[in-house]
């Protein structure tokens, strides 16, 4: 599991690559956590190169957006492979973080 | 097709990911989608994940942790029996419904059993308060054709 992150003006771009789950999900949380400390106007998760998530993920997703959403920083989900899709379309959380393709 | 094969295994983190893609390569002899075998994945790690962080979230020696996971391949239908011997779900027909988590203050979601239920076509949970263990039993269809065929 690895976790990259660039930031352009002020959107914090963070990309998760490998599988996501409950073996590593502390780890996730604790360096997503560590980037958004800084101020940031938008976080965009670039979903493209994680190839599983289950619910432990949406999980780790909407623990960042309740943290973010005090700053009133909005998250968006950029190209989520198909299986991520479908498990983050059934947990309903694109209502609260857009997907969007990169 | 029909085969078998039964795993027992620690409860530890980590272990849902490889129970998962071993189970994922068992199905392939099924001749799955990407889909149907991401389906597959995402439903086990689901209930592997239940009985790593409900059933056996004490502080008890792995030995006494067992999680036994059961693969039968029936015509085309791939039948998965997860089975954990820790604590109970008291009220199973709650845990179904979506969100519901006993485990608030943690990032749990409460979708577990939502998502095998979505993307498995038949799921059964065996369970009770206390030390009753659970059996979660799931099935999906990946032939038709060839299920139809072997129940004829």
């Amino acid at each position: 599991m690895k976790v990259e992150h660039k930031l352009i003006r002020s959107t914090l771009y963070i990309g998760l690559s490998g599988e996501l789950d409950s073996s590593n999900a502390d780890y996730v949380r604790g360096k997503m956590d560590e980037l958004i400390e800084n101020s940031i106007d938008r976080l965009v998760v670039d979903l493209s190169m994680l190839d599983f998530m289950d619910s432990t993920g949406v999980g780790v997703l909407l623990g960042r957006y309740k943290r973010l959403r005090a700053k009133s920083v909005p998250i968006f989900l950029a190209s989520p492979q198909k299986g991520v899709d479908k498990v983050l379309t059934l947990s309903g959380v694109y209502d609260i973080m857009p997907k969007i393709s990169n | 097709m029909e085969n078998f094969m039964s795993l027992k295994i620690y409860s530890k983190p980590g272990n849902e990911t490889f129970v998962r893609s071993v189970v994922a390569a068992f199905a392939a002899q099924l001749n799955p989608t990407m889909d149907q075998i991401n389906d597959i994945k995402t439903a086990v790690s689901e209930a592997v994940t239940n009985c790593i962080i409900h059933a056996y979230a004490g502080e008890k020696p792995m030995a006494d942790c067992p999680i036994t996971v059961d693969v039968l391949l029936d015509g085309g239908t791939v039948h998965i029996t997860v089975v954990d011997e820790g604590v109970g779900i008291a009220d199973v027909e709650a845990a179904r419904q979506p969100f519901f988590t006993t485990k608030e203050g943690e990032e749990r979601t409460g979708m577990g059993f939502t998502i095998m239920d979505a993307f498995m076509d038949k799921l059964d949970i065996l369970s009770g308060a206390g030390q009753a263990g659970t059996v979660v039993r799931m099935s999906k269809i990946i032939n038709a054709q060839c299920s139809m065929h072997n129940a004829q």
